[in-house]
């Protein structure tokens, strides 16, 4: 008979081989050495006794993983990251939306070309007649019932991650980038609604 | 309440359905039944059922296994807790994943030997230091015998450590963790019989690394 396998000699040296195995290792110099070197290794490797920590350990390494676990659970049913997800997306409705709005203002403003004034459909359909006259109540603007619509659920720090807020300096190069008819324009805006702004009884006697 | 058809009269009127009744983490009157009296599989159901305490009594069952499993292979403290932790977050994100085919038991061991393998594997083993094996002296041992046990200790740890990954896991298993041969494939993902090779093979090699250690001493 052929010496026994790795896998029977651990059989053997465990007590659960079949009756054949065992009478083999028996009468086998060669198989019981290795049957004793077995159970020498096992013997060396109880030596390690195991590493007991303090009873008070437990309940504290069950605390932190029952906490690290309800950290992992929390994301999934916040709605911040989805905040974050659509802030960018929001972000980037807001800025289009203010750019069709101060567009169809300076066009409803300007003396210019039927070929200028053609707006989109989107913008144009938003703008009942009348409305995107100077002098018109901007809370009854749809451009800005649209912002306030799309951002009422952004936060300013979403809005500044997001880069949509306005970077130092921002006005002088949008200033910079308008051609004639556009800035006369814009200072007219203004003058109007500086005078609108100004109440009269501040007005004093060397005004 | 019996569930089995053959329960039913004989000579009655017999339904052509079986009546399977899922187990439920409730009493009979509709009460949530006390999770720590549940079995690992039931409490499986409630965790994945959104009792996330449910995943509390587990870890509560399982983590001194798990914890003495990462220690066999990191043989640091912090290292073995961080380890624990982390073994325990991954059965958290894969719970639905675990099917019930091995205990869960086995199951987290089987997470736990990935997780070790993966961290031994990213930093080198550190060298076994005497200050880092357990000093408390039984009660009863003289110094002499106890600093001699100490020392045995942190050889045998130091010599496993040495081992081939899959002997070293093997090792771990069978003769610290007690895992049968069957559980611990099913945790190694290989076969009876290359355990048992692994085991042969990992106990000739490791008191090969006790008796150089010894020589090179002497």
């Amino acid at each position: 008979m052929k010496h026994l396998s790795p896998g029977q000699i651990v059989d053997v040296a465990e007590g659960c081989a079949a009756p054949a195995f065992i009478a083999h290792a028996a009468n086998c110099e060669l198989c019981r050495a290795k049957v004793g070197m077995l159970l020498d290794a096992v013997r060396l490797a109880a030596e390690d006794p195991p590493h007991d920590p303090s009873p008070l350990f437990w309940p504290r390494l069950a605390a932190r993983i029952g906490d690290a676990v309800r950290r992992e659970q929390a994301p999934a049913s916040s709605w911040r990251p989805w905040t974050w997800r659509l802030a960018p997306l929001g972000a980037a409705a807001v800025l289009l939306v203010i750019a069709i709005g101060v567009g169809a203002r300076f066009r409803a403003g300007a003396p210019v070309a039927p070929a200028d004034v053609q707006e989109p459909a989107a913008a144009a359909s938003m703008l009942p007649p009348g409305e995107g006259q100077s002098g018109a109540d901007p809370a009854d603007d749809p451009s800005w019932l649209l912002v306030s619509d799309l951002s009422s659920e952004l936060s300013i720090d979403d809005a500044e991650a997001s880069g949509a807020l306005p970077m130092p300096g921002g006005a002088d190069r949008a200033l910079a980038h308008l051609d004639h008819t556009e800035r006369m324009e814009l200072a007219r805006i203004l003058r109007e609604e500086i005078a609108a702004q100004t109440p009269p009884a501040s007005q004093g006697p060397g005004a | 309440m019996s569930t089995r058809a053959d329960a039913w009269p004989a000579g009655g009127m017999q339904p052509d359905w079986t009546l399977i009744v899922a187990p439920s983490t409730e009493d009979e009157a509709g009460r949530e039944s006390p999770l720590a009296s549940l079995d690992d599989g039931s409490l499986v159901d409630a965790c994945l059922g959104g009792r996330i305490e449910a995943f509390d009594v587990i870890v509560e069952r399982h983590q001194r296994a798990v914890y003495q499993l990462c220690f066999r292979f990191v043989r640091r403290h912090e290292d073995a807790a961080d380890l624990t932790q982390e073994v325990f977050l991954r059965a958290y994100r894969g719970l639905r994943r675990f099917r019930g085919d091995a205990a869960l038991g086995t199951w987290l061991h089987r997470i736990g030997v990935n997780v070790c393998l993966n961290h031994v594997s990213a930093r080198r083993a550190p060298e076994t230091a005497l200050d880092d094996a357990p000093q408390i002296a039984a009660a009863g041992d003289d110094p002499a015998s106890s600093l001699a046990k100490t020392e045995q200790g942190a050889r045998v740890r130091a010599a496993v450590a040495r081992l081939p990954r899959k002997q070293r896991a093997t090792l771990i298993l069978r003769i610290y963790q007690d895992l049968s041969h069957k559980e611990i494939a099913s945790a190694l993902g290989t076969t009876v019989g290359a355990v048992k090779a692994n085991f042969f093979h990992a106990l000739g090699n490791l008191k090969r690394l006790l008796a150089e250690e010894a020589v090179g001493k002497s």
